[in-house]
C-alpha cells in the first residue's frame, strides 16, 4: 500500500493540476464568427463588405435605406408624388405630403436608424480591413466599396437632415454617450467625409468592367461624386468628373426608355444593369426571401377598392403636376406614370401594362395614377416561389447614365463648356428636339427624366425653389425651416437632448 | 494555497507518529449494539478506540469486536443517533444501546463539499427527507417539496415532465436565469427530472449567502443539494414501491353553450357591430353543442414502479433500484413514461480508503401537445362539432381558428431522452481528523426530438372536415428531427480538516473544482414524408424545401472552495466561506469573482444561565452575511459575433456576406447579491415543539438590464444589456414543527411554515423599464423603478357605465351604458395609456403550508397543504380575444350587462377584444390539499411468516382540493421568464391525482 507521504503528494498533485491550467478558461464561441477571426480571414473580411451592400436592402416600414419610407419622405415631400393610398391612411406618410410632420414622425426615425445602420457596418467593414494584413489591391478595393456605400448614406442624410453625428470609426457602446457622437458635426464636415470617401472610391475602384455587376465602381464613384460637387456648387470639379464618366466609354443611354426599369432587357436593350445603370441596388431570390428592399414595388402598386387581386399599397401616387410637366410627345411620361382609365364607358378594359397585366377601371382602382418606375411585373418578371407580394424583386437605380449627362450639362451651363450636347442627347432619347441649354431648361430635364426617382425634393431644395414651388403646389412649406426635416426625438432624446433640433421644430 | 498544504502535511506526520506510539497492552471487547427505541441490532455502527483510528463497524447482525487497551474509551457513532462514549475499565463485553437522535437540531443536513449538524449551522438550510418527497404521485421532486420548505417558492404544472418554476426567498433577476442550482450528489445541474424521487434520501434547500456562497457564482437563486440513497451494512433489504392511479383536470372553466353564445354575440353585433343576425337559427339547428374542454381533455392513468436491492457489509455497501414510471396526462395524445436506474456503491478499500460510485440512467419518452391546443379551446365556437364519425368540426369558418383537437391529433412531438449522470468518489482518512475526497461527476443528457406533423385537406375526396373550405389546411406533411446532447462533467477536490482542542473546536475545508459543459444541437426538416412512424427519417422526405442546423456551445469553469467552522463550547460558532469562481462565460477581465460568507452562532440553550431552565430545549440565534453570484447568462454574450447569411447579388448570384450587428456590453459580468440574514432556532417541551425563524435581506447590484442606446451606433435593436440594475428581496419565514406522541398507540406530528416576501426593483440604474408578457398585442407587465419585478400595468377599470349621465360625467365620452369605465388617472380627460397603472404582481407575499402526520397503531395519515397570498394573475386568456366570434365563458355570457342586469362587473356583450386592464386581473391567491395520504401497515407477525419485513398498502390524493378565488383553470402558472409571469394563457392545466399504492420490503 501507498505511504500516507505518497498518498498526499497524489492528493496535492490533483488539487492543482484541476486548478492550474492557465488555458482553460479561454473558450472561443461555438459556431460563431468572432472579429478576431475575421480579422485573420480575408473571405470574412470580404464577406463584411458584402454585409455592407447588404444594408441597401433595409426597408419596408422598418429602417430603412433607399427603401419604402426613404421613398415616401422624398418623392411624396415633392411635387412628384402624393401621399396616395386612401385618404386615411398612414396618417406619418401624410404628414409629409402636407409638411405637417413633427420630429416624432417614426418614419424620420427610421430613416436616421436605418442609415447609420448601414454606415456603423461599413466602418466596422473598413475597421477590420484596414488592420487586415492580405493583398493591398484588393484590401483597397474591398475599403473603397464601403466607402461608396457610406458616402451614399452620409449624402443621404446631409440632404435630409443636415449636419448629423459623424461615425467614420467603431465606437465601444460605452463611448456612444460621449459628446463626439451625441452632437451634430457640421453640414461641410459631413460633405468632407462623402467627398473623401468617393474619391477613395474614384481612386481605388476598377471599372465597370473590371469589377462583378452590382459592386460599387470607378464611374460610380464618379457619378456620384459629380452629384455631389453640384450640390457643393463646385461646377468644375462636377464638369470634369462627369466629363470622366461619359469620356470612360462604359456607358450608354437606354434607347427605349421604357425598358430602363424592367428586369429583362429587350432586344439588348435595358433591363437590370443595362448600359445606362452606374449604380443599382441589385436584388434576387433566395429561399429566405431577404434579398429585397420589402415594399420598393409592391408599396407604390396600384390599390385595389375591391374586385380584382391588386398589386400594391397605392403610395407614391405622381401627381398632376408632374404629368403636366411632360412635353407633348414625350415618351417619359407613359413610361413613369402608369394611368387609370375612367370609370365610365362600362365595359373599360382598364389599364393593360406593358406585360398584358390589367388593372380595371377607376371604380375598382383606389387612386387615379401609380408609378410605372417601381412596377414589377408578377407575369414577366420573377417572383417568390410563395408570391409575397411584398418581396418582390425590383433593382432599384439609383444613379443612371441620363444623370451624367444632366450634371454635366449644368455643371458645363456654370462653369462654361458645352452643355448643349449632352442635354440634347437626353432629350433625343424621350423623342424630344433641342431647347436652349439654359439653367431653367435643364432642370426642367432634370425633373421629367428622373421623375418619381427619390431626387426631386433634394433638387428643389438645391436649387433654392423649394418653398416658391412646393407652396405654390398647395403646401405648408416654411421656408428657413422645411429644406430641412427635423432630427427624429427619439434620437434626441437618446442624446439626453445634446442633438440639436433644425431652426423651426422646436428645441 | 500551497504552503497551507505545507502546512497540512507536517501536522499529518507529526500526529501520525504520535497514533502509533500509543497502543500497549490491548484486550478484546465483544458486544452488540441495538437501537434504543425498538431493541433491533444495528449494523453498520462504528466503534472507534477514542483518540486513536484503531476501530471497526459492527456486522450485520449487530456485532463488533475491538482490541483496545483496557483502559481505552469506546465511542460508538451511526447516523441518525447519538454517539455514546463508553469506557472499557478492562470489560470483555459491552453491549450498547443507541437512542435515535430524531429530533429536529440533531438533524445532519448537506451542506455543499460536507454535512453539519443543523445545531451546528450558522446559516439557513431546511431539509426535506426522501420519504416525504416519494409519498407524492408526482412526477418531480421539486414539485413534491412544494409546501414543505419556508421561503422557497415551487410553481408546478399537471404537464408531465414539465420543469417546475422555484424561486427561493423572492425574484433576484430580470434577465438572467432564476431558477435555483441542483447538486445531485455532487454534480451540479439545472434539471433534475431524471432523479426518481424513490431514490433521494434528502433534499437540502440552502437559502443564506452563509450556506450558498460555497457555490459562489451560481448560488444566486438559492442551492438545492440532493443526495440519493446508499445500502446499509447489514442483511439485503428488497424493497417494492408502486401507485397506480388516474389523474383529471382539477379545475376547469365553463363555457357558453351554443345558445348562450349566439345570444351573446347577437346581442353584440346589434348593439356593436352591423345588427345582422351573427350566429342564426339554423346555425344552431345544424350544429353541435360542444363542450371543447370535454373535447381535448381526458382522464389519465399514472403508474409507478420501483424496485431496491440493497446492502452491505463492513466491506461497502451497495444498493440497485429501478423504477418504471408512465403518466398520460389529461390533454389527448399526451403521454409519457420513464425508465430509471440507479447503482449506488460503497467501496471499503481499507479503513482509511473508500470508493464510492453512484450511477443513474434515465431514458424518457414523451409526446408533448401544444398548449396553443388548450387556448384555442377556449375560443372555438360551441356549434361547430369537435369531431364526427372521424371528421372535424371545420371551425376556421366560424371563428377563423383551428380546431383544437385537429391539432392535437395531426401533429405527433416526441421527445426522447437518455441520461446518464454518475459520481465517483475516492475518500481517503489517513488520520481520524484528516480527510481528502476526489469525486469526479459526470453528466451526460442525450436527447431527440421528433415533429411530425400530418398532412391534411379541407377540400376535395382527402377533405378531413365535416365541411370543406376555410383556413386549416396542411397540403404538405413535414418532418422535423433534433438530436442534442449535453455533457458536463465536474471534477472536485476537497481536503477537510476536523479537530477539537478542549473546548474550541476546528472544521477547515479547502479545494478546487473544474468543470466543463458543452452542447451541440443538430437538426433537420423536410416535408411530404409518409405517414407510418417508420417512415420518419429526413430521407424519406422531399429535399425541396428541406433545412438543416448545427449549433453548440461549450463553457467551462475553475474554482476554488474554502471553508472554516469554529464552534467554542457548543455555545458559540463561525463559519466563514469563500469561493473563487473562474468561468469561460465572461470576457477576461471578469473572469474571476470572489464570494465571500460568514456566519455567527449562539447556541444559548448551552449557556450555564440556561442550565436551571426548563422551557427551552434549544435555542440558538444566527446571523450571516454573504456575497454570491448570478451567471445564468449565455456563453459569448459578452462578445461582437458575426450574424451570417446577409445575401446580396452580385453577377446576378447570391453573395452571403456577415455582418456585426449587435453591440454587445465587453464588459458583462454576473449578477451579484449581497444577503443578510438573522435566525433563531429554539426549541421547546424536550424539542417537542421546534421551531426557526428568519429575516432576511438581499440586495441584488449589476443585474442584467437593458439600456436604450442612440441609433448612431449601428445596433440593430438599439438597445444593449449590461449590468446595472438592482433589486432587494426582504423577508421573514417562520417554520414550527410539534411532534408527539399520546399513549402507545397514537404519535403524531404537525409542521407549517409561512413565509413573507417583499421584491422591489431598487434602480434601473439608467437601464430602461421592460414590457414583458404580450397578450393580444399589448405588454401588461412593465419592470419599473420600485416596483417588483414583473408588475402588471393596466388600465384601471372601474365598474360598467349605467347610464348616459355617467357617461357624460367621464374621460369616455364616446362609451355606451354597459361599457367598461377606466379611470382616467392622468387626468386629460382621454382614456390612453397614459392612463395605466401598476397594479400588483405575480410574485406572491405569503406563502405557506401546513403538513400533518399522525399514525395509530398499524395506520397513518399524511396530509401536506400549501397556498400562497398577495399574488395577481392576469386571464390572459379571457384578454386576448382575438375573433369576434370567439367563445366565451358562461359567466360572462351569463351574468353580463344588460339593461335589465345592470352589472357593474361584467360589460355588456361586445365583439372587440377589450383594452388591457385590472378587469382581467385577479387575485392568485390560493389554499390547497396538495396531498392527502393513509397507510395500514399489516402486522409484522403476519408477514414474517412469508419472509416479508414490511408491507404497507396505502391510497393517496394529490392536489384533493383547492380553495381559490381565481375564475380560471390555476392561479398556478409556469413561465420562462421573470418579466413575464402570472399570464394564463395556454397553460396546462393542475391536474388531481387518486392512486392506490403499495410499499413491500424482504
Amino acid at each position: 500500500m501507498f505511504n500516507i507521504k505518497q498518498v498526499f503528494i497524489i492528493f496535492i498533485a490533483l488539487v492543482v493540476i484541476s486548478g492550474c491550467k492557465k488555458s482553460f478558461l479561454d473558450v472561443e464561441p461555438q459556431g460563431n464568427l468572432t472579429e478576431e477571426q475575421a480579422l485573420k480571414d480575408p473571405d470574412a473580411a470580404e464577406k463584411m463588405v458584402g454585409g455592407v451592400y447588404n444594408t441597401l436592402y433595409m426597408g419596408g416600414f422598418d429602417p430603412t435605406t433607399f427603401g419604402f419610407l426613404f421613398v415616401l419622405a422624398t418623392d411624396v415631400a415633392s411635387d412628384d408624388g402624393d401621399k396616395g393610398s386612401t385618404p386615411s391612411d398612414f396618417g406619418s406618410a401624410g404628414e409629409i405630403d402636407n409638411f405637417t410632420f413633427t420630429p416624432s414622425n417614426f418614419i424620420f426615425d427610421n430613416i436616421w436608424r436605418g442609415h447609420y445602420t448601414g454606415i456603423a457596418r461599413a466602418n466596422r467593414a473598413i475597421d477590420i480591413l484596414s488592420k487586415s494584413t492580405f493583398d493591398e489591391t484588393v484590401k483597397n478595393r474591398l475599403i473603397g466599396e464601403s466607402r461608396f456605400i457610406r458616402a451614399l448614406y452620409y449624402f443621404n442624410l446631409v440632404r435630409l437632415f443636415g449636419g448629423v453625428p459623424k461615425l467614420i470609426r467603431v465606437p465601444e457602446p460605452s463611448e456612444g454617450n460621449n459628446e463626439e457622437f451625441q452632437t451634430r458635426a457640421t453640414k461641410e464636415a459631413i460633405y468632407q467625409i462623402i467627398t473623401e470617401d468617393l474619391q477613395f472610391g474614384v481612386d481605388n475602384l476598377p471599372e465597370k468592367s473590371g469589377s462583378g455587376v452590382g459592386k460599387a465602381t470607378k464611374g460610380a464613384a464618379q457619378a456620384y461624386l459629380a452629384k455631389v460637387y453640384l450640390y457643393l456648387k463646385n461646377y468644375q470639379k462636377a464638369y470634369e468628373l462627369s466629363k470622366a464618366v461619359m469620356t470612360s466609354n462604359k456607358y450608354s443611354l437606354v434607347r427605349d426608355y421604357n425598358l430602363i426599369f424592367r428586369q429583362n432587357a429587350v432586344g439588348g436593350d435595358g433591363g437590370n444593369n443595362n448600359s445606362e445603370s452606374i449604380f443599382e441596388i441589385q436584388t434576387g431570390l433566395n429561399v429566405a426571401k431577404d434579398a429585397v428592399s420589402p415594399l420598393f414595388s409592391n408599396g407604390q402598386g396600384a390599390r385595389s377598392k375591391g374586385g380584382w387581386n391588386d398589386v400594391g399599397l397605392g403610395f407614391n401616387t405622381p401627381t398632376s403636376d408632374l404629368v403636366s410637366a411632360y412635353e407633348p410627345n414625350d415618351v417619359r411620361k407613359n413610361a413613369t406614370v402608369i394611368f387609370i382609365t375612367p370609370t365610365l364607358p362600362a365595359n373599360s378594359p382598364g389599364t393593360v401594362l406593358w406585360d398584358g397585366f390589367r388593372i380595371p377601371s377607376q371604380d375598382s382602382v383606389e387612386n387615379s395614377r401609380y408609378s410605372y418606375k417601381a412596377y414589377h411585373s408578377i407575369l414577366k418578371e420573377s417572383v417568390p416561389l410563395d408570391g409575397d407580394k411584398d418581396k418582390r424583386p425590383k433593382n432599384i437605380r439609383t444613379m443612371r447614365y441620363a444623370e451624367v449627362l444632366l450634371i454635366n450639362a449644368e455643371a458645363a451651363a456654370n462653369a462654361g463648356g458645352d452643355a448643349q450636347t449632352p442635354l440634347n442627347e437626353v432629350r433625343e432619347r424621350a423623342g424630344l428636339t433641342p431647347v436652349p441649354a439654359t439653367i431653367a431648361n435643364i432642370w426642367k430635364e432634370r425633373r421629367v427624366e428622373l421623375a418619381m426617382e427619390q431626387d426631386r425634393f433634394f433638387d428643389l431644395v438645391r436649387q433654392g425653389r423649394a418653398g416658391t414651388v412646393l407652396r405654390a403646389h398647395g403646401k405648408n412649406f416654411v421656408d428657413g425651416k422645411n429644406e430641412l426635416f427635423p432630427i427624429p426625438q427619439n434620437q434626441r432624446d437618446l442624446s439626453g437632448g445634446r442633438l440639436a433640433q433644425n431652426p423651426g421644430y422646436g428645441n | 494555497m500551497k504552503r497551507i498544504f505545507t502546512k497540512l502535511s507536517v501536522l499529518t506526520f507529526l500526529c501520525f507518529f504520535f497514533i502509533n506510539a500509543a497502543s500497549a497492552q490491548d484486550i478484546t471487547i465483544h458486544g452488540v449494539v441495538s437501537d434504543g427505541a425498538d431493541k433491533t441490532t444495528l449494523p453498520g455502527v462504528s466503534v472507534l478506540v477514542k483518540g486513536t483510528k484503531i476501530g471497526t463497524l459492527t456486522d450485520a447482525s449487530g456485532k463488533y469486536a475491538v482490541s483496545a487497551p483496557a483502559n481505552a474509551t469506546l465511542v460508538f457513532s451511526y447516523i441518525g443517533y447519538d454517539p455514546i462514549e463508553v469506557q472499557v475499565n478492562n470489560r470483555t463485553t459491552i453491549n450498547i444501546e443507541l437512542a435515535s437522535n430524531s429530533q429536529e437540531l440533531e438533524q445532519v443536513v448537506v451542506v455543499g463539499y460536507g454535512t453539519q449538524k443543523k445545531k451546528d449551522l450558522t446559516g439557513s438550510v431546511a431539509q426535506v427527507k426522501g420519504e416525504d418527497i416519494a409519498r407524492q404521485p408526482v412526477l418531480s421532486a421539486t414539485q413534491a417539496i412544494q409546501g414543505k420548505v419556508a421561503g422557497v417558492q415551487i410553481v408546478s404544472s399537471g404537464a408531465p415532465n414539465s420543469l417546475p418554476t422555484v424561486r427561493v426567498r423572492g425574484t433576484g433577476t430580470m434577465l438572467a436565469g432564476a431558477n435555483p442550482l441542483y447538486v445531485v450528489d455532487g454534480v451540479i445541474n439545472e434539471d433534475i427530472r431524471n432523479i426518481n424521487s424513490n431514490d433521494i434520501l434528502t433534499m437540502d434547500i440552502l437559502k443564506d449567502a452563509s450556506a450558498t456562497a460555497i457555490y459562489g457564482m451560481r448560488a444566486a437563486n438559492g442551492v438545492i443539494l440532493i443526495t440519493t440513497k446508499k445500502g446499509k451494512a447489514g442483511d439485503m433489504q428488497i424493497e417494492y414501491n408502486a401507485t397506480a392511479g388516474f389523474k383529471e383536470a382539477a379545475k376547469l372553466v365553463n363555457m357558453a353553450g351554443a345558445n348562450q353564445y349566439a345570444g351573446y354575440l347577437n346581442e353584440a353585433n346589434l348593439y356593436y357591430g352591423t345588427g345582422d343576425v351573427l350566429i342564426t337559427p339554423t346555425m344552431l339547428q345544424n350544429g353541435a353543442n360542444t363542450d371543447w374542454y370535454d373535447a381535448i381533455l381526458k382522464r389519465g392513468f399514472q403508474q409507478n414502479h420501483n424496485l431496491s436491492i440493497s446492502g452491505g457489509s463492513d466491506k461497502g455497501t451497495y444498493l440497485f433500484s429501478a423504477g418504471y414510471l408512465s403518466d398520460a396526462g389529461i390533454i389527448k395524445t399526451n403521454d409519457f413514461n420513464r425508465l430509471t436506474l440507479r447503482s449506488n456503491n460503497e467501496y471499503n478499500i481499507t479503513n482509511w480508503l473508500k470508493f464510492t460510485s453512484m450511477t443513474s440512467f434515465s431514458r424518457s419518452d414523451v409526446r408533448n401537445v401544444n398548449l396553443d391546443a388548450f387556448n384555442i379551446a377556449y375560443r372555438a365556437a360551441p356549434y361547430v362539432a369537435s369531431k364526427v364519425d372521424g371528421k372535424y368540426g371545420n371551425t376556421s369558418l366560424s371563428n377563423n381558428i383551428s380546431n383544437p383537437l385537429l391539432n392535437l391529433e395531426k401533429e405527433n412531438n416526441r421527445e426522447l431522452g437518455n441520461r446518464i449522470q454518475s459520481n465517483f468518489a475516492l475518500d481517503l482518512k489517513p488520520i481520524s481528523w484528516l480527510s481528502f475526497r476526489s469525486s469526479f461527476g459526470i453528466d451526460g443528457d442525450f436527447g431527440k426530438v421528433t415533429t411530425y406533423n400530418y398532412r391534411y385537406l379541407n377540400t376535395g375526396p382527402n377533405n378531413v372536415f365535416l365541411t370543406e373550405g376555410g383556413n386549416q389546411v396542411r397540403p404538405n406533411s413535414a418532418l422535423a428531427l433534433e438530436d442534442k446532447t449535453t455533457t458536463r462533467w465536474v471534477w472536485d477536490n476537497t481536503v477537510t480538516a476536523n479537530k477539537t482542542f478542549g473546548e474550541h473546536s476546528f472544521n477547515l475545508l479547502v479545494g478546487t473544482t473544474a468543470e466543463g459543459f458543452k452542447f451541440r444541437s443538430f437538426k433537420g426538416s423536410r416535408t411530404d414524408v409518409p405517414e407510418s412512424p417508420d417512415q420518419w427519417y429526413l430521407g424519406a422526405g422531399s429535399p425541396t424545401n428541406q433545412t438543416n442546423d448545427n449549433t453548440g456551445d461549450k463553457a467551462t469553469r475553475n474554482s476554488y472552495i474554502s471553508r472554516f467552522n469554529y464552534s467554542y463550547a457548543n455555545r458559540y460558532l463561525l463559519t466563514a466561506t469563500f469561493r473563487a469562481d473562474g468561468t469561460s462565460r465572461f470576457p477576461s477581465q471578469n473572469r474571476w469573482g470572489y464570494f465571500p460568507s460568514v456566519g455567527l452562532g449562539w447556541n444559548v440553550v448551552n449557556e450555564s444561565f440556561m442550565a436551571n431552565q426548563r422551557i427551552f430545549s434549544a435555542l440558538k440565534l444566527r446571523a450571516s452575511y454573504g456575497k454570491v453570484g448570478n451567471d445564468l447568462i449565455p456563453t459569448s454574450t459578452y462578445l461582437p459575433l458575426a450574424t451570417i447569411n446577409k445575401p446580396y447579388f452580385f453577377d446576378g448570384k447570391e453573395y452571403l456576406g456577415i455582418s456585426f450587428d449587435n453591440l454587445p456590453d465587453k464588459n458583462i459580468k454576473w449578477e451579484t447579491t449581497t444577503e443578510y440574514d438573522l435566525g433563531l432556532d429554539f426549541g421547546f417541551l424536550e424539542n417537542k415543539l421546534t421551531g426557526e425563524f428568519n429575516y432576511y435581506n438581499k440586495k441584488t447590484e449589476n443585474a442584467l438590464v437593458a439600456i436604450r442606446i442612440p441609433a448612431i451606433l449601428g445596433d440593430t435593436d438599439s438597445q444593449y444589456t449590461t449590468n446595472a440594475a438592482s433589486f432587494s428581496n426582504k423577508g421573514v419565514e417562520l417554520a414550527l414543527n410539534w411532534a408527539s406522541s399520546v399513549g402507545k398507540d397514537w404519535s403524531y406530528s404537525i409542521n407549517g411554515n409561512v413565509s413573507y416576501n417583499q421584491n422591489k426593483i431598487t434602480g434601473l440604474n439608467g437601464g430602461q423599464a421592460l414590457f414583458d408578457a404580450n397578450v393580444g398585442g399589448t405588454f401588461v407587465t412593465k419592470s419599473d423603478n420600485n416596483q417588483p419585478i414583473g408588475s402588471f400595468f393596466l388600465l384601471q377599470a372601474d365598474g360598467v357605465f349605467q347610464n348616459a349621465a355617467e357617461i357624460a360625467a367621464s374621460a369616455q365620452k364616446d362609451a355606451k351604458p354597459g361599457d367598461l369605465r377606466y379611470r382616467d388617472i392622468s387626468g386629460d380627460g382621454v382614456i390612453n395609456d397614459e392612463d395605466r397603472a401598476f397594479s400588483g404582481s405575480y410574485q406572491p407575499k405569503l406563502t405557506f403550508g401546513l403538513n400533518g402526520n399522525v399514525t395509530y397503531k398499524a395506520f397513518d395519515l399524511n396530509i401536506g397543504t400549501y397556498g400562497t397570498s398577495g399574488g395577481k394573475v392576469y386571464n390572459g386568456k379571457k384578454a386576448e380575444r382575438e375573433n369576434s366570434k370567439d367563445n366565451l365563458e358562461t359567466n360572462v355570457a351569463k351574468n353580463r350587462w344588460t339593461p335589465n342586469n345592470p352589472s357593474n362587473k361584467i360589460p355588456r356583450a361586445n365583439l372587440d377584444k377589450l383594452p388591457a386592464s385590472t378587469y382581467f386581473l385577479e387575485k392568485g391567491d390560493f389554499f390547497r390539499i396538495n396531498n392527502l395520504t393513509l397507510g395500514y401497515s399489516l402486522p409484522k407477525e403476519m408477514m414474517s411468516k412469508y419472509k416479508i419485513q414490511k408491507l404497507r398498502v396505502f391510497v393517496t390524493a394529490q392536489n384533493l382540493a383547492t380553495i381559490t378565488g381565481y375564475s380560471g383553470f390555476t392561479p398556478e402558472i409556469i413561465s420562462d421568464k421573470t418579466l413575464n409571469a402570472g399570464v394564463e394563457s395556454k397553460i396546462y392545466p393542475t391536474t388531481r391525482t387518486f392512486a392506490f399504492g403499495v410499499n413491500v420490503g424482504f
